[in-house]
């Protein structure tokens, strides 16, 4: 195949968009596992609902914009709910248990969203000012995708400050490490977990808003991403920011690179990928706790 | 202060104290000695709240914490040093102890950060070092700073001196002085014989699960037939 330099940076920038996506998802999903070992395979019919949220919010308010601040809203709501009706009894039941009640909440949440919204994809329309394509190295790309990359980076930029540099982000760090030794320092541990969810639920809320522009809102989206953001979680290692950035943007670029360069074997590639690094290093690339 | 009454508990389904009986009065310090396995430690992290008591009572200050939560027990003024130290690796000596000053932030109070960084200048000149890269003393004076930060009413130690060089063992021995001087209430477990004795006002000796015998450091010391059959030294 031969291709020149604009479809190189193209592609850089379609893996750039997907690394993101999964960036926003894995980060909510990678500390709730790493401060409470809690799995949450409902994450990805949450950020479903975000989309259709998204979809609604933006064709009844006539305002993309606030649709993108109702999404987030709405899917922590949502999240409160599972909280305090499931989540909550379910914390001390073990992982199987917890892996197969929210597994079930999955199909709960996609066939609400089927009475709700019906069984067809849902478009949603990009804001004007970000409609059309825009110059990026001389490469014409469309600007919503490069909002999409810019989302992803001022997230991870705001997370990175303040889990490093607040006690709020402290706390969430000891917590990770030693939940135990954290609430032996007088810290609710478990009010902090609560809080740490509504943001995990916020951002895949707000994920599936401006994931839906492009892709649209349909129901399998709830398990379409849910495989590649376990695999971010698992790769980049269980309750690290680092190890969710380095992850989305591994698991984001093999997937867009994959499917060009080696198209049969690109879904194969990311569970090579995943195979090698359970056996070189099984905590992860990036471990929360050494 | 701290009033421990026929405590039963362990892991799991695991009973390993079995009828714990221990008295800390305000301003005295305590130590718990014996054996390995006669649990000691398993006493500490019942009262703690870190596990679960099967019955008994514990008192603190008047109150029974015995069903309270582990974040209760610190903030009502119980701070624990765990065997195994448990510092945060993943943040910096600064920001353990600051975690811990969080508790008394406000309060007119006489630990703070700056006082814990004269207390122990080691900690001082690595205030921005991770906790996992200090040695395994500076990680037990950082374990000990941020249990003081929390000004708290008691302070438990659980073997403090284990795997430490001599000379490290002597200026936590210093240190813990210092404390006893202050009026600081302290409870100490402890395998180190002359350690203990030669720190603690009164001391409690461990066997098979429950309290053997208590009294004060010296009658302990004169008691060979006590060391021979519940120490081993």
């Amino acid at each position: 195949m031969v291709a020149d330099a604009d479809f190189w940076l193209t592609q850089f920038l379609n893996g750039m968009q997907l690394s993101m996506l999964l960036f926003l998802l894995s980060i909510g999903l990678t500390i709730i596992f790493g401060l409470m070992h809690f799995v949450n395979l409902a994450h990805g019919a949450l950020y479903m609902v975000g989309a259709y949220v998204g979809v609604s919010a933006a064709a009844s308010l006539g305002n993309f914009w606030l649709a993108l601040i109702a999404a987030p809203l709405a899917v922590t709501i949502v999240g409160i709910f599972l909280y305090v009706a499931v989540i909550r009894r379910m914390r001390r039941a073990g992982p199987m248990n917890q892996v197969l009640v929210t597994f079930g909440l999955i199909f709960v949440l996609v066939d609400l969203v089927r009475i709700l919204w019906g069984d067809i994809a849902l478009g949603m329309e990009q804001p004007a000012i970000l409609s059309g394509p825009a110059e990026i190295f001389g490469v014409s790309y469309p600007a919503y995708r490069l909002f999409i990359i810019a989302v992803g980076l001022v997230v991870m930029v705001a997370l990175s400050l303040v889990l490093s540099r607040t006690q709020i982000g402290a706390m969430v760090r000891a917590g990770v490490e030693n939940d135990a030794m954290a609430s032996c320092l007088g810290i609710n541990v478990e009010r902090l977990f609560f809080a740490v969810f509504c943001v995990g639920c916020a951002l895949a809320g707000l994920a599936g808003a401006v994931a839906a522009p492009v892709f649209s809102a349909t129901p399998s989206m709830a398990t379409d991403i849910l495989i590649p953001t376990l695999i971010v979680v698992v790769i980049g290692g269980l309750g690290s920011l680092g190890g969710a950035i380095v992850g989305s943007l591994i698991i984001g670029f093999i997937q867009t690179f994959g499917a060009v360069v080696l198209p049969g074997f690109a879904s194969v590639l990311v569970y090579v990928l995943l195979a090698i690094v359970l056996i070189a290093k099984p905590a992860g690339l990036l471990p929360a706790r050494s | 202060m701290l009033e421990v009454r026929d405590l039963h508990a362990g892991y799991g389904e695991t009973q390993v104290i079995h009828g714990v009986d221990l008295t800390v009065d305000e301003g005295r310090f305590h130590a718990i000695l014996g054996r390995n396995g006669v649990g000691k430690t398993t006493t500490l992290k019942t009262i703690v709240g870190l596990l679960p008591s099967f019955s008994g009572e514990v008192m603190f200050d008047g109150a029974s914490v015995s069903r309270s939560r582990p974040f209760d027990i610190a903030r009502m003024g119980i701070a624990y040093v765990p065997e195994t130290r448990d510092v945060f690796g993943s943040l910096s000596v600064l920001e353990n102890l600051r975690l811990a000053a969080r508790l008394a932030a406000g309060t007119d109070c006489k630990w703070t950060v700056e006082r814990v960084f004269n207390f122990f200048p080691n900690l001082a000149s690595r205030r921005d070092n991770g906790g996992n890269q200090l040695s395994g003393g500076e990680q037990q004076m950082l374990a000990i700073g941020r249990a003081l930060v929390m000004n708290p009413k008691l302070l438990i130690l659980d073997e403090p001196t284990e795997g430490l060089a001599p000379i490290v063992v002597r200026q936590i021995f210093d240190k813990l002085k210092e404390l006893k001087g202050e009026g600081m209430t302290m409870l100490l477990v402890e395998q180190n014989f002359h350690f203990a004795t030669r720190l603690a006002d009164t001391a409690s000796v461990f066997g098979r699960g429950k309290c053997v015998w208590s009294g004060t450091c010296e009658a302990l010391r004169a008691d060979e037939d006590l060391h021979r059959q519940w120490l081993g030294v």
